[in-house]
């Protein structure tokens, strides 16, 4: 599989590091209320069939931490983005 | 023996010869030949034996797909098992050996199997070997191994080099036929970037076997004109004798580049086989087609061929593949074999279509129509045939011809199923997109016109294809016939496995009615060649015997590799020296000249202990305590990891990585950090310093560094990406010294530059920048890890042999020990201290006994998840030491922690010893251990029980600092 | 350096800094290698001495930082991240000077002794880096003055065109020998000279 990477241009996957869902959000409460929200952060992960937007650390190369979009079936990539620009533009679940 | 070499013809050089042998036999060939058609040439037709039955064999295809003519390539080292004498390039000095054949390929005991064939029916060894289970792995499974299996490897290391290496093209052409050349020369003219790939190593394909016509002149010869034009182009790489393996995600192609196989030896400085990752924007399979066999009665004995193949021998490398040829066809292409034998001399008695009517030019040649072979006589050579109306005719040869399967491999590689096509009897690839374009014959286009045609459209990268050349075309009309019933003898489908005609209807019959289930019930398409000769006849006779259609049935899975690739090319160069990278510390050369014994810590050489001449590492690494204690010593510490935190926010990020408070360091100071994962275990820990208002230092343990570093990029970058802060790994700027022990002070002072060491001017955790040695920039640090007075002295890295010799020079006078890390490891037991042994991603900062440093003051990694019941139990397992009652008693590390009188089991156990070290200073074993409630139980005496060893001494829980409890000696 | 013992010698400290030793001191033999005939493929040299600086911009400074650095040929190493690779200058010169001139822009830290820079140059020289690295180095992807960050043989390296036919290969310290005896290895079939 080839990664665009934003900053290195198109690389093999060999260079990256996967780390699953990028959709989970870091609560931003200490309170102890919102220790439901912090096991969901810490622990909950999407793995579905088709398209899913994952966490990938270009460990190999620039050293960004990067989102990429792909179909886990065909391995499709639709795109990648740096993690600061995934969140401006996404966000993603609290 | 007669010779079947043809006097005129053939692409081979018959001014030179070379001498190889076989079984031990000498014989000749010529630059050109393959093994097969060399052995062709000579007469000999017998050229292995088969997997199950040990049936006598020869050559069936002239290509990849061979399944009978394999044999052991070389000797020694260099030996290759499974090799396909068809792929094999004739060289000067060859020598191959017949396989799975005892005692020799003539006469083979072996063969008896045959006479017990009722025995060897599909599901055989599931049948036979089933009970009783525990006859599985000592009786069954060596008589199974014994008896199956085909070449057997060398033991012996092989000599020869391996690389791998990456291209890049904006075309990728597979395959060097008429498609594959005109789609090379249509993208090359246009200037882009191209790679023509081919498994043989003379290019043209097809072209090279058959005798074709195109631009008016022979298709050898326009094929030589486009190769020879391709060549001078600079943005065409030609790649010969290289086997496009596999297709992957990204369009990225797998290839095996068979360099040197083809002499007897590579030179030193190249590889024998060379693995490339061949990177494609767009690619063209242009593999052409795969001639079958038909299901017959004795369709496996040497002298009986696929058409195609028999005319290759012929026409590409003169080799007559018998004096009385019988050709036995379903469609057209047969003819072509009649006519080319007879033009090359050969006598072609007849033509056997089993059609009833064909408008194929037979040449002259009698056909018989309607009729099909039903058994061929003979045993090590054909010896004439018997037609379905029990007619006899003479011959020592069979060409047959069941049709042609496109080759799709390739192109089901990400998934893709082909489709059965009608119209030419054959599975036709999947849609493989717009960067993978399957053209020519491949694709099911059978006539020469159409491939020129396809191959130029699929090189054609912007604009309109060109126009082709002006060829005459073969026609081509096929109709069904996949096996003769009428036989008496065995009909091999599967000549490799040994499965024929009758094993797939019982399969069926038993239950094994998917493809795939009756693949591995028969053993159908298994084994080096994966069925490419026998997977489509299996299919239409399994097919018929479910009432199902062809696309119904479908095939079995197409996954990499396209043909066997050796061992030697996935590993590259990566084994042995080269495995991986050795890193070495900048102190790596004074430590070596002192006879440091080293020890690999992740890829770092650690000098890990200094012996004296007689010492053992236990007894070097208790005088490097010893002496550190009572005097100084100096250690390596330069593989912790080392990172420049910088920025307005420096101290705000370090708080959020670390459970404790960095922003309040005063600048010139240290201070020891605990690092949390997100799920509030200890991750890391290590000292940080403050150089600078806005620059920090930080420390990693050694294990840890990239670890740490991904970490902290993704802490900035994901989570908080408002702080104003950079971070660069600096370990190997520094060569780093830990100087420890009570005349460490009067060391360092004397390569310090005009700074009069005192508790004032370097007080107990400063960190200062300092010069030594008349100049040198340095780091200096009051750290201990060991427990005494110590410093750390980091200096960079080009100085680090030279400062460290300086150092060990300064204190001389006092006795100074160089030691390594065991001698380490012994003083932070000693200490207390935890190491990778209790921050093992199980254990909490509480668990440590660090849980006040857990700030609760501000936000950080693991902070909320740290808080939960089950990291917060008082019960938790929690570090304590451990030492023997009676201090002659060894505790080994690992060992259960029981109560008195209890005995060992899961309930029963209160933790385990996860660190131990022989104290030179307490003459006796001490441990860490992590016990339950462990901090409230001091004093208990509990059982040390080694499960492992079977071994068990009674021990004391105390306080983990097993030395110097009061400390003293850090402010000596 | 000479390797000799020195626990019973007395170190002569010079009056002046020390002098910088190489890792690749004793391992890059100067001389003629591997496949013997016609002119070597490649070429590989030790820059050694250097002084190495990473620059990485503050937070918002990347223009900045840039502009900065302008003058002296950064070298791409990351987002709003540079190596600066100067020749000649004394110890901790380069660190300094680009601290000062950068300060409230950027951080700089010196890598001088960290890093070590090969040179690699010569007619054959794609063909050696192909054998480690997955980048397109066709001219018209990867022309001189580009950098790019990759692995090969197990090691991340920096790498640096400088040149048609001539390129600068930057790994850690530490990994230097087991690189240089790989990369130099890769370079047989076609010859090659050490300088
Ligand atoms: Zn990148």
């Amino acid at each position: 599989m080839l990664i665009p990477c934003p900053h290195c241009g198109t690389r093999p996957v060999e260079e990256f590091t996967f780390l699953g869902d990028a959709s989970v959000k870091r609560p931003a409460s200490n309170d102890p209320s919102s220790m439901e929200q912090w096991y969901d952060y810490v622990y909950l992960r999407n793995n579905p069939k088709g398209r899913f937007d994952e966490f990938v650390h270009h460990s190999g190369g620039c050293r960004a931490w990067l989102v990429i979009s792909r179909d886990t079936e065909t391995h499709e990539v639709f795109g990648c983005v740096t993690v600061r620009d995934y969140g401006k533009t996404k966000g993603g679940k609290a | 023996m007669t010779s079947y070499r043809l006097s005129s013809g053939g692409l081979i050089d018959r001014t030179a010869s070379l001498n190889f042998k076989f079984d031990g036999k000498s014989f000749t060939g010529h630059p050109g030949d393959t093994l097969a058609s060399a052995l062709i040439a000579n007469g000999v037709h017998l050229m292995g034996r088969s997997f199950k039955y040990h049936r006598p064999r020869g050559v069936i295809t002239a290509g990849a797909a061979e399944p009978n003519a394999l044999v052991e390539l070389r000797e020694g080292g260099r030996k290759e098992a499974n090799t396909r004498a068809t792929m094999i390039e004739l060289y000067e000095g060859l020598t191959a050996q017949s396989q799975n054949r005892w005692p020799s390929l003539d006469f083979d005991i072996g063969a008896i199997n045959s006479l017990a064939s009722s025995m060897f029916v599909a599901g055989f060894y599931y049948k036979t070997f089933m009970w009783p289970k525990s006859f599985w792995e000592k009786i069954y499974e060596p008589i199974i191994r014994k008896a199956a299996g085909l070449g057997t490897a060398s033991k012996e290391a092989d000599p020869d080099k391996y690389e791998k290496a990456y291209a890049h093209c904006d075309l990728l052409v597979i395959g060097s036929g008429p498609t594959g050349l005109m789609a090379a020369l249509t993208a090359g003219r246009s200037g882009a970037r191209v790679i023509l790939a081919d498994e043989s190593a003379r290019l043209g394909g097809s072209l090279l076997n058959e005798r074709e016509e195109i631009d008016g002149d022979s298709g050898i010869a326009w094929a030589d004109g486009v190769i020879a034009e391709l060549g001078s182009m600079p943005n065409v790489t030609l790649m010969p004798r290289t086997t496009v393996f596999g297709w992957y995600d990204g369009n990225i192609f797998g290839a095996a580049e068979r360099v040197n196989d083809h002499v007897i030896a590579p030179s030193p400085y190249e590889p024998r086989q060379r693995y490339w990752r061949i990177i494609a924007k767009k690619a063209v399979l242009a593999a052409g087609a795969e001639e079958r066999p038909v299901a017959f009665g004795g369709n496996d004995i040497p002298g009986v061929m696929l058409a195609s193949a028999m005319r290759t021998y012929a026409n590409r490398y003169a080799a007559a593949a018998g004096k009385s040829v019988v050709v036995f066809t379903n469609n057209d292409s047969g003819y072509r074999t009649a006519r080319d034998m007879k033009a090359h001399g050969v006598h072609v008695e007849a033509i056997v279509d089993s059609r009833s009517e064909s408008k194929a030019d037979a040449g002259g040649v009698p056909v018989l129509r309607g009729r099909r072979i039903a058994d061929v006589g003979g045993k090590k050579l054909a010896a004439g045939i018997e037609l379905d109306d029990h007619t006899h005719i003479g011959c020592d040869a069979v060409a047959m011809s069941g049709g042609w399967s496109p080759i799709v491999n390739l192109a089901c590689h990400r998934g893709g199923r082909p489709a059965w096509n009608d119209q030419i009897l054959g599975f036709v690839p999947p849609d493989t997109g717009k960067d993978f374009i399957v053209a020519g014959a491949a694709a099911g286009r059978m006539l020469l016109s159409e491939c020129l045609a396809d191959g130029a459209r699929a090189g054609t990268l912007k604009g309109k294809a060109p126009a082709t050349p002006k060829c005459r075309d073969e026609a081509f009309a096929i109709a069904p016939l996949w096996w003769v019933k009428e036989s008496h003898g065995k009909a091999f489908i599967d000549y490799q496995n040994d499965s024929t005609a009758k094993d797939l209807p019982l399969a069926a019959r038993e239950g094994y009615r998917d493809i795939e289930l009756a693949k591995r019930y028969t053993t159908t398409g298994m084994a080096t060649d994966q069925g490419k000769l026998g997977n489509v006849n299996a299919i239409a006779i399994l097919a018929e015997a479910t009432g199902k259609s062809m696309e119904q049935v479908g095939t079995t899975t197409f996954r990499p590799y396209y043909t066997p690739v050796s061992f030697g090319a996935f590993a590259g160069p990566f084994h042995g020296h080269h495995f991986q990278p050795v890193r070495k510390t900048p102190l790596h050369d004074w430590a070596d000249e002192l006879g440091a014994v080293f020890v690999e810590t992740g890829l770092w050489m650690r000098s890990s202990w200094f012996p004296l001449e007689g010492e053992d590492w236990l007894a070097a690494a208790s005088r490097e305590v010893v002496a550190t204690r009572e005097r100084v010593g100096i250690c390596d510490v330069s593989t912790l990891g080392k990172i420049d935190v910088q920025g307005k926010d420096a101290g705000a990020f370090l708080d959020k990585l670390y459970c404790n408070t960095f922003s309040t360091l005063a600048v010139g100071r240290a201070r020891y950090g605990l690092m949390l994962r997100e799920d509030g275990i200890v991750y890391d820990d290590g000292t940080t310093s403050r150089l600078a208002d806005d620059h920090y230092v930080m420390t990693t343990t050694t294990a840890n560094a990239a670890k740490v570093m991904a970490q902290m990029e993704f802490a900035h970058q994901a989570l908080f990406p408002e702080l104003d802060v950079t971070y660069v790994t600096v370990t190997e700027q520094w060569a780093q010294m830990a100087v420890a022990g009570p005349k460490a002070r009067a060391t360092l002072q004397k390569i310090v530059d005009g700074l009069e060491m005192n508790d004032q001017s370097v007080p107990y955790m400063a960190a200062l920048e300092v010069t030594v040695l008349n100049g040198v920039p340095a780091r200096l640090f009051r750290l201990s890890f060991s427990g005494e007075h110590a410093y750390e002295l980091a200096v960079p890295a080009d100085y680090g042999n030279m400062v460290a010799r300086a150092v060990m020079q300064a204190g001389d006078e006092f006795g100074i020990v160089p030691y390594g890390v065991e001698a380490l490891s012994i003083m932070r037991i000693e200490k207390g201290h935890v190491a990778g042994g209790e921050l093992n991603g199980t254990t909490t900062a509480a668990d440590l006994g660090l849980g006040k440093m857990m700030s609760s003051k501000k936000d950080y990694i693991g902070r909320m998840m740290a808080q939960r019941p089950g990291l917060t139990d008082p019960n938790r397992q929690c570090v304590v030491g451990i030492r023997p009652v009676d201090p002659q008693d060894r505790i080994r590390s690992g060992s259960h922690i029981l109560k008195d009188g209890d005995r060992p089991s899961m309930a029963a156990d209160q933790g385990y010893v996860c660190s131990v070290a022989w104290s030179p200073m307490l003459n006796m074993w001490i441990g860490l251990a992590l016990i339950a409630n462990g901090r409230a139980r001091h004093g208990e005496v509990v059982q040390v029980w080694d499960g492992l060893r079977g071994h068990k001494v009674m021990g004391e829980i105390c306080d983990p600092v097993h030395f110097d409890k009061e400390n003293k000696r850090l402010h000596a | 350096m000479p390797k000799a013992p020195v626990r019973s010698k007395p170190v002569a400290v010079a009056e002046v800094i020390l002098p910088r030793v190489s890792p690749l001191a004793d391992v890059a033999v100067q001389g003629r290698f591997g496949a013997d005939r016609g002119a070597p493929g490649v070429t590989f040299s030790v820059r050694h001495p250097l002084s190495i600086a990473t620059v990485i911009a503050r937070a918002g400074k990347g223009k900045a930082t840039a502009q900065a650095l302008a003058e002296y040929e950064p070298r791409w190493a990351g987002p709003d991240q540079y190596f600066v690779v100067a020749q000649g200058r004394g110890e901790g010169a380069l660190y300094r000077e680009l601290k000062s001139a950068l300060d409230g822009i950027a951080s700089v830290s010196d890598q001088s002794h960290g890093r070590v820079i090969i040179r690699i140059e010569g007619p054959k020289v794609r063909n050696v880096l192909a054998k480690g690295t997955p980048v397109d180095l066709h001219a018209d992807e990867f022309p001189a003055g580009k950098s790019a960050l990759t692995q090969m043989a197990h090691v991340g390296v920096h790498m640096t065109r400088v040149g048609e036919d001539a390129f600068e290969l930057s790994v850690f310290r530490g990994f230097s020998e087991s690189f240089w005896e790989w990369i130099t290895e890769q370079a047989e079939e076609f010859g090659y000279q050490v300088r």
